[in-house]
C-alpha cells in the first residue's frame, strides 16, 4: 500500500508482522536503531538529518508501545479499527508448483539464518 | 538470467559475477558469463583468460551472426564466457535495435544459467540489461560513496521502469512531471504517486504496480565487521520505505586480501581460496539467489521480449 513514512504503523515501521513475538520486536528495534542512528551510512545521500530524527523518534515510540503488553493490546485494537489484519499470502512458485511457504524456512528465522551465515560471532 | 550491477566502480561486481559463475559451474551446471560492461570490460582477466576474438563486439558488428557463436570455452569445466569487446567506442553507445537484438539472443542462449556482468553507472543500456534480468543484483560496499551511488542507481532504475511503462501506455506527459518531482527529496517518489493517484487513479495504480514489480537483490561486498553486514539490511529497509521497492538483502561477502593477490596472479580467487570466508559467502549467496528467483522482477514493456 502506498504510504508516507509518517503514516506507517508501528509494525510496518519496525518491519515486523503484527503477530511478532517480543524477541522479534527487540531484534527489529535494534535493526531500526542501527539504520536511523546519528551518522548512519544507510541513509547517506537519501534522507536528511531532520527526517532521520523524526523517524528515530517514531521508532522509539513504536518500541515503547509494543514492548508493553497492555499498551500493545490497546494499540492493536485501535489499529484493527482502521485497518483489519490480513496475514500475508505466500506467493505461488511456478517452477515447483508449490506455495513459497512450503519450501520456506520457519517464519521469522530468515534474518537469524543470514546472521548465522555472514556474522562471525552472532 | 542474472545481472550483477551497481552504481559505483570498484565494488566488486565482476568479482561477484565471476565467483557465482565458477560456483554454479562447480555444481555441474552449464553457465555462460557475459561481460556486458560495455565501457570497460575485464571479466576475462578475473578468470585469468586473455582477450581474444570472438567477443561481444563481433556479434554487435555482425562479424558473427549469432550470439551463440561468440561464446567461448574457459579452462573451467561447465563455464563458458562471452568476452567484452575491445572496440569500446562503438559498443558503449549501442543503439536501441542492437540492444534489443542482444537481449533477445541472450535469452535464447543454450545454457542453464546466464550471468551478466554490467558496467558502472546508469546509462539506459546498463539499466535495461539490469531490468531484463531476473534477478538484478546490486553490489555495494560499506562506504558512503558506494551507498550514495547505490541509491542513485536504484532511483535511475525506478525512473527507467516508470518511463518504459509510460511510453508503452502512451502517457508521455507524465514523464516530465515525474522528472520534475522525483529529484526533489527522499519522499518525492511518494509525493509523485500520491498526486498521480489523486489526478488519475488508474494510471497511478498501474505505475505503482509496475514499480512494485521491480525487486532487485543486494549484496554487501568487502565487509569487515558485523556493522558492515548489518548495513546491507538497513539499506534494503531504507529502499523499501523511501524508494517504495521490495529490495531483498542476500548477504555479505567479507573483505579478503587474497582477492587482490589472485587478480595479480591472473587466477580466479574463488578457485584459489575455496575455503576462505569470502568463497563460503559466495556459495551461500548463490543458494539465496536460487531461493529468491521466483519473486523478483516483472520485466517492463519494450525490453519485455516475446520469448521472455
Amino acid at each position: 500500500m502506498l504510504k508516507r513514512i509518517e503514516d506507517w504503523n508501528y509494525y510496518e515501521l519496525l518491519s515486523v508482522e503484527r503477530t511478532a513475538s517480543q524477541d522479534e520486536i527487540w531484534e527489529a528495534y535494534q535493526a531500526a536503531l542501527a539504520t536511523y542512528r546519528d551518522g548512519s551510512l544507510a541513509l547517506y545521500g537519501l534522507v536528511t538529518e531532520a527526517e532521520r530524527g523524526l523517524v528515530l523518534e517514531r521508532v522509539q515510540e513504536a518500541f515503547q508501545t509494543l514492548r508493553d503488553p497492555d499498551k500493545r493490546k490497546e494499540y492493536d485494537l485501535a489499529l484493527l479499527r482502521h485497518s483489519p489484519y490480513v496475514p500475508p499470502k505466500a506467493p505461488f512458485r511456478k517452477s515447483v508448483g508449490k506455495l513459497e511457504i512450503e519450501d520456506a524456512p520457519a517464519k521469522g528465522t530468515r534474518w537469524a539464518r543470514l546472521k548465522r551465515l555472514f556474522v562471525k560471532n552472532p | 538470467m542474472w545481472a550483477v550491477g551497481g552504481g559505483k566502480g570498484g565494488t566488486g561486481k565482476s568479482f561477484v559475477a565471476a565467483s557465482l559463475g565458477l560456483h554454479l559451474a562447480s555444481l555441474d551446471r552449464d553457465v555462460v558469463l557475459v561481460d556486458a560492461d560495455l565501457g570497460a570490460p575485464n571479466l576475462h582477466t578475473l578468470l585469468g583468460i586473455k582477450a581474444s576474438h570472438p567477443d561481444l563486439g563481433d556479434f554487435l558488428t555482425n562479424a558473427v551472426p549469432a550470439l551463440e557463436e561468440a561464446v567461448v570455452e574457459t579452462p573451467y569445466r561447465g563455464l563458458r564466457i562471452i568476452k567484452g569487446s575491445e572496440n569500446i567506442l562503438f559498443i558503449a553507445n549501442l543503439n536501441h535495435y542492437r540492444k534489443l537484438r542482444l537481449l533477445r539472443q541472450l535469452r535464447q542462449l543454450q545454457t542453464q544459467n546466464v550471468i551478466l556482468d554490467l558496467g558502472t553507472g546508469s546509462s539506459f543500456n546498463t539499466l535495461d540489461f539490469f531490468l531484463s534480468a531476473n534477478p538484478g543484483i546490486v553490489v555495494a560496499t560499506p562506504e558512503p560513496t558506494a551507498i550514495e551511488n547505490t541509491y542513485l542507481f536504484l532511483k535511475s532504475c525506478i525512473m527507467r521502469v516508470l518511463k518504459l511503462y509510460m511510453d508503452h501506455y502512451k502517457i508521455r506527459d507524465l514523464h516530465q512531471k515525474m522528472l520534475d518531482q522525483i529529484e526533489r527529496n527522499s519522499q518525492s517518489l511518494y509525493g509523485f504517486f500520491k498526486s498521480l493517484m489523486e489526478s488519475d487513479r488508474a494510471y497511478g495504480t498501474m505505475l505503482y504496480r509496475a514499480l512494485r514489480g521491480f525487486r532487485p537483490c543486494l549484496i554487501m561486498n568487502k565487509t569487515r565487521d558485523e556493522r558492515d553486514v548489518l548495513l546491507g539490511r538497513s539499506v534494503a529497509d531504507v529502499a523499501r520505505k523511501y524508494l517504495l521497492i521490495d529490495m531483498k538483502y542476500l548477504g555479505a561477502v567479507p573483505y579478503d586480501e587474497g582477492v587482490r593477490a589472485s587478480l595479480r596472479g591472473l587466477k580466479p580467487f574463488y578457485l584459489e581460496h575455496k575455503d576462505s570466508a569470502a568463497a563460503r559467502a559466495i556459495r551461500q549467496l548463490s543458494e539465496e539467489l536460487a531461493y529468491s528467483i521466483e519473486f523478483t522482477l516483472r520485466t517492463p514493456p519494450e525490453i519485455r521480449l516475446p520469448d521472455a
